[in-house]
């Protein structure tokens, strides 16, 4: 076979989307003409070459941009954009680095200070501790209720006590009191003499 | 045609800002790698693809599912535009490859290791120099088939010929170019 009529077939051979015949063919014929076999190579190189050209990423100014000159409203932004542009670019700023480098200055002072006590805080802040602490406290908790409950009852019982007490002696002072009652005057006539002896009334306020 | 895509451009003639945003969003990066590859500026790509987007936002009432799938006719509304550009300024440059591929954004999972990265830029730089010196057409060629992975039905859809015109031409391009990288390798005294 001639050259020029494997060159034709070069591509497709390189492609592998020759029948099976014309593959044979052309590889016979590669094998015997190192003509086109530099040639096949180098276009085997050419596509390797062109499929490791990378891929522009596109600017989402761009995008942008295309889609206000267009429909005239910006690009939906993903929430990961919105975080970035709302939160963390106001976050990222040298002022912030600025702020944090000095809490952090803070922080690791103030642990170089705590540090000799840091076994005592450690020990206080393990969980089993936390647990009596609670404990004791809900403890205490109650036992202050009891007593404040005991101190209620206390003043409650004095309370009845003077209060009966005050009652008893009210009515007991009523009771020595005379109370007259009033009765109709005559309009005239002479007086007639008292019958018996003077009636006396006395009101209990109290039941005896 | 990608699926969806007919009732997509149908929201958007219906002035669905959010079906138009996807349709941005799903063919910006595409459009703007052809730019790119034509251009081999990315302040020029950039505006290409502007270009090409607002064209197309005009132009959708025109596209018709009969005449070939959506991606397609953006792609050739792309094509046309950056033809036209070309034509304007007169300037189009080396393709891809160039000073600009290590500054350039690439996707994170794309990025090699620092020597390899530079093997792979002399590769892409001693490419793009050879394709600079090939006839548009099969530059072309090279461009839509190798570089952007265009299917050939895509290529003939796109350029409106035959199917096999496509694929005889770009094995002619890859051949004009093996030949040329060859030569310049034996200058050079490089190896394959």
């Amino acid at each position: 076979m001639e050259c020029a009529h494997i060159e034709e077939r070069l591509s497709g051979y390189v492609e592998r989307s020759l029948p099976h015949q014309e593959m044979v063919e052309v590889a016979e014929h590669l094998q015997e003409c190192p003509g086109c076999l530099n040639l096949m190579e180098e276009i085997r190189s050419i596509l390797v070459t062109c499929q490791a050209f990378p891929s522009l990423e596109v600017d989402t100014a761009l995008i942008d941009r295309i889609l206000i000159r267009t429909s005239g409203k910006p690009r939906t932004r993903t929430l990961r954009e919105r975080i970035r542009t709302y939160f963390l670019q106001p976050i990222l700023t040298p002022r912030f680095a600025a702020g944090a480098g000095l809490v952090l200055l803070f922080v690791a002072l103030a642990i170089d200070l705590m540090a000799p006590r840091i076994g005592g805080i450690a020990a206080v802040l393990s969980p089993g501790e936390m647990l009596r602490q609670m404990d004791r406290g809900v403890q205490k908790i109650y036992s202050e209720g009891l007593k404040l409950n005991d101190t209620k009852n206390d003043w409650q019982a004095r309370f009845t006590f003077y209060k009966n007490d005050v009652f008893r002696r009210l009515g007991f002072m009523i009771e020595q009191l005379d109370v007259p009652v009033e009765t109709q005057k005559k309009p005239a006539g002479p007086k007639q003499p008292e019958k018996g002896p003077k009636q006396k009334s006395s009101v209990s306020l109290f039941p005896a | 045609m990608l699926p969806g895509d007919e009732k997509v451009v149908e929201r958007c003639l219906q002035g669905d800002d959010a079906a138009w945003e996807m349709v941005v969003n799903q063919y910006a990066k595409r459009i703007y790698n052809l730019s790119y590859r034509y251009t081999c500026r990315r302040d020029d790509a950039e505006d290409l693809t502007q270009e090409i987007f607002i064209r197309v936002y005009q132009n959708l009432k025109s596209f018709r599912t009969e005449s070939g799938s959506f991606q397609s006719w953006i792609m050739r509304v792309g094509r046309n535009l950056i033809i036209d550009h070309f034509r304007r300024t007169r300037r189009f440059q080396q393709v891809a490859g160039t000073e600009e591929m290590e500054t350039m954004n690439l996707k994170d999972d794309t990025l090699p290791s620092p020597h390899r990265s530079v093997e792979q830029s002399e590769a892409s730089r001693f490419l793009s120099d050879g394709l600079q010196a090939l006839p548009p057409e099969l530059k072309e060629a090279i461009i839509l088939r190798d570089l952007e992975g265009m299917a050939y039905m895509e290529i003939a859809e796109l350029l409106a010929i035959p199917e096999g015109t496509v694929k005889s031409r770009i094995n002619r391009a890859r051949l004009e170019l093996a030949r040329l990288l060859s030569k310049r390798r034996l200058q050079l005294g490089m190896q394959a």
